[in-house]
């Protein structure tokens, strides 16, 4: 879905696809366009030979299909990031505060 | 070759289409922060048509009969998430599942798991002959992990052992 952060990583292969987040495969119902995803997914890793590599699955979101992708509550995160905007360098740069380890007595 | 792009489809994934733009800004700065590093590499050994697949889902699934996904640790901690994993058997339908990850609209995949997690899918291509099965087990995790470390300590390796011991041949990694 983000095929460049997933590359980032270095996976072995990557199928990517434009389609909205909780969202993979298509829309509830639409077995044909998830079967075809899958179909083209896997024929993928057949035709991938150099690791890292990218196949852009021809697949194209009907931009006149508006869904919300937005979860019904804001997750935790975002929600002490704006009480505390102080961190947002740190969510930026993956650097989470430490944990504190269990004190023994 | 990192990021060769295979054929000369006319269609390039736009990775940020369905983001707000600060969200897309912060996306493209963590695509800078991935060092550089081997790229693990297992050739596929036969075709597909032969081939045993597992699926393995970031959207949190775990069936209504097992230990839900815990949100308190997210919660209490928004550094933090579950970082324990569900086993699914092949026959799992949406009925059968809750979808507890927390940055997503999960209302699709409780409407339909196939949305996530392509279980009845699969089992139509092991039906078609596209592949020889669809593994007797497949997995889900929560893909918020700002800190992996549990997830790679205590959660992979039994995927892994679980994979090897039902002699999985190939795994589709779904995020959502």
């Amino acid at each position: 879905m983000m095929p460049e952060l997933t590359n980032s990583v270095g996976v072995p292969r990557n199928a990517a696809i434009e389609h909205p987040f909780g969202l993979t495969l298509g829309l509830p119902g639409d077995a044909a366009r998830q079967l075809a995803v899958l179909r083209a997914t896997l024929r993928a890793l057949e035709e991938i030979s150099q690791p890292g590599s990218v196949v852009h699955l021809p697949f194209e979101w009907d931009a006149s299909e508006k869904v919300n992708i937005y979860p019904p509550e804001a997750p935790p995160i975002a929600r002490f990031l704006r009480r505390h905007p102080w961190h947002i360098p740190k969510f930026l740069n993956q650097t989470p505060p430490e944990v504190s380890e269990p004190r023994v007595p | 070759m990192k990021g060769c792009i295979i054929g000369l489809m006319a269609k390039i994934v736009n990775s940020y289409r369905f983001l707000d733009g600060i969200t897309s800004r912060m996306m493209k700065h963590w695509v800078t922060l991935g060092a550089p590093r081997q790229i693990p590499w297992s050739p596929l050994a036969k075709p597909i048509s032969q081939c045993t697949v597992s699926i393995v889902s970031s959207a949190a699934v775990a069936l209504k009969t097992d230990q839900p996904f815990d949100q308190e640790i997210e919660r209490r901690d928004p550094w933090s998430s579950d970082p324990s994993y569900r086993v699914l058997p092949r026959a799992t339908v949406t009925a059968d599942v809750r979808v507890y990850h927390m940055h997503i609209n999960t209302s699709f995949a409780q409407q339909d798991l196939n949305c996530v997690m392509p279980l009845e899918r699969l089992c139509q291509l092991e039906a078609l002959g596209d592949i020889a099965h669809s593994a007797p087990s497949h997995y889900s995790y929560g893909g918020y992990t700002i800190r992996p470390d549990a997830l790679l300590r205590d959660s992979v390796p039994g995927i892994i052992d679980q994979l090897r011991r039902e002699q999985v041949d190939a795994v589709v990694l779904v995020p959502v």
